[in-house]
């Protein structure tokens, strides 16, 4: 009796504070924004507005979120393919190739994700500066006139220059990801693939690949979803969604409706599209990579 | 490995393609040391490239670090930061021993309703956040955001802690309740230096996150004298524009990478750890 009393409190002093703080900041804040998403509410009073489905329905007819929609998925589509064929040579060069200086790349390259998205933010919008810019003077060693190109101040420029950062930044982690799976990969097979003569691209399709791609598929849906939920940060550094909201991605405008003009249940209805687009998405995904493997083997 | 054939035209082309994202990544810092250095007149009429020219203007650094604010950004952001790991790693680490140890009815769910967590976008929640901090009178204060980055860096925390805590033998535990140790003395005396590694591999990686943060610093502080390195480098970058003041800012870049970047080299071997870790989910 008295044994059992003890353990309950251990349970309870271990468990309870983690979890009334996961409640408090974590749950609570996330419940919230789903009912805010059914109030017209500006933050300033106390009053708020019932309204139903109003702000669906006025999210359904505005443009700026199909756009940010669009750009999202442009966002996702091109950040995986850059990020995983990057990530898959430079992992299987410093695991399976003879190349010098193995471990010296992989610290290297690790180093864009440990800065903050501030500073990469503001490093390449100097990179993209129109008259101060590295990328302008670049291009102008190769042409007559001076290239004055303002890429992020055109919306056809805007939206690309914003991917090479996302991608440049995303490199590192899922290089060290793929290195891990590479380097479970039992060596036995490697040297039954050596005496059977397979050169290094036919062990890359036959050994490397098929063991590695569980780690693959989870890198494309960590991308998947990082890339929904956090990509706005970088987005409202570099542009704030300009120029005429044509970089605007859903979080960004969230932020602009949320803190710039006081439509706080509006932003919080783009929260919740967010939300259930990325749930849909990677659960989608994760459907169609796993009938991939099948076929595979 | 040695019998394997190597083609040497894409031996080649792994090299050109290593090398020229070898430059892609040291580039930008080099590019940004060379930055603070410089004057206007540099920055206007010299390519972006070039090396700075003497005298170097390290005046630039002080400049930042004094009359901008730098010194408290910086000792903002160390409070915010190691206050959020060492509360998180409280929090997370008792909580991941309970589920990776005990039996105990609805740990799976528990367990499972914390990883969910991490696939949810924040901010959703940070509107509703906001105002419950400010019904808390939390806005504005340094403790407030402690709470708001514990809270976000504990699913991170119970997921590689239960992990790490079901890997340790159960003989050290049972010797210890032999010799009369309750579950608590039992777990901080036994378990948790056992399980020091992860638990460093869980802060560095959390304070890394929260060191960078700057969404919720933004929303969740507006005093200048409150704010967080990222929060206070992003509103001087928007004001240096404007009186185009480059060297500075680039100087101000600078000293928010030096921290992180000596943080990384000292714990490399933790951080590799902490990110393959995290994604076996």
């Amino acid at each position: 009796m008295k044994q059992s009393a003890r353990r309950r409190i251990f349970y309870a002093v271990f468990l309870l504070p983690t979890f009334l703080f996961f409640c408090v900041f974590t749950l609570y804040p996330i419940f919230r924004g789903v009912q805010l998403s059914f109030f017209d509410w500006s933050g300033g009073t106390k009053e708020m507005d019932f309204i139903g489905l109003d702000n669906y329905r006025e999210m359904l007819r505005d443009p700026i979120v199909g756009t940010a929609v669009a750009n999202d998925y442009f966002l996702v589509l091109f950040k995986v393919i850059g990020i995983m064929l990057l990530a898959t040579i430079f992992a299987v060069a410093v695991t399976r190739l003879n190349v010098r200086g193995k471990n010296l790349y992989r610290v290297l390259f690790f180093i864009p994700n440990v800065i903050s998205v501030v500073v990469i933010g503001v490093l390449w919008r100097y990179v993209y500066n129109p008259n101060l810019g590295f990328l302008n003077s670049f291009l102008s060693l190769f042409t007559a006139e001076r290239v004055q190109t303002a890429w992020l101040g055109e919306p056809h420029t805007a939206m690309p220059s914003l991917l090479w950062p996302s991608i440049w930044a995303g490199i590192g982690f899922y290089m060290i990801l793929l290195v891990a799976a590479i380097l479970s990969i039992p060596s036995d097979l490697y040297e039954a693939a050596d005496l059977d003569g397979a050169s290094q691209w036919r062990q890359f399709l036959s050994v490397t690949l098929p063991l590695m791609w569980e780690q693959m598929k989870v890198s494309i849906l960590h991308i998947v979803m990082t890339t929904l939920n956090g990509s706005f940060i970088l987005v409202w550094i570099m542009t704030e969604g300009g120029p005429d909201n044509s970089t605007q991605v859903m979080g960004s405008y969230l932020y602009q409706m949320g803190f710039r003009q006081y439509h706080m249940g509006y932003a919080a209805t783009i929260g919740v599209l967010i939300l259930v687009l990325s749930l849909l998405t990677t659960l989608i995904l994760q459907r169609v990579l796993k009938r991939d493997t099948i076929e595979m083997a | 490995m040695m019998l394997t054939k190597q083609n040497p035209l894409s031996r080649l082309l792994t090299y050109i393609l290593l090398l020229l994202w070898t430059a892609a990544v040291v580039y930008p810092l080099v590019w940004t040391l060379f930055g603070s250095l410089k004057n206007n007149t540099q920055f206007m009429l010299k390519k972006p490239w070039a090396l700075p020219e003497f005298p170097l203007l390290w005046e630039n650094f002080t400049y930042v670090w004094q009359k901008y604010g730098f010194q408290s950004f910086f000792a903002n952001s160390i409070m915010v930061t190691a206050g959020s790991i060492l509360l998180s790693l409280f929090l997370s680490a008792t909580t991941a021993y309970v589920l990776a140890r005990f039996k105990i009815k609805g740990g799976q769910v528990l367990y499972y309703l914390y990883l969910s967590a991490m696939m949810i976008p924040m901010i959703l929640g940070l509107i509703p956040l906001f105002f419950l901090l400010n019904d808390m009178g939390l806005i504005n204060k340094i403790p407030g955001l402690i709470l708001v980055y514990t809270a976000s860096a504990l699913p991170f925390g119970i997921f590689v802690m239960v992990s790490f805590f079901k890997s340790l033998p159960k003989e050290l535990e049972e010797a210890a309740y032999i010799d009369g140790a309750g579950h608590a003395r039992t777990f901080w005396s036994v378990m948790l230096p056992l399980a020091r590694s992860g638990m460093i591999s869980v802060g560095i990686m959390n304070g890394l996150n929260i060191w960078n943060e700057y969404i919720m610093g933004s929303v969740l502080v507006n005093k200048p004298n409150l704010y967080t390195l990222p929060v206070g480098l992003a509103v001087m970058q928007n004001e240096m524009q404007y009186r185009t003041e480059w060297g500075p800012l680039f100087a101000g870049l600078l000293l928010s990478i030096l921290p992180v970047l000596i943080v990384y080299i000292v714990f490399q071997r933790h951080i590799a750890e902490g990110v393959t870790a995290g994604a076996v989910k």
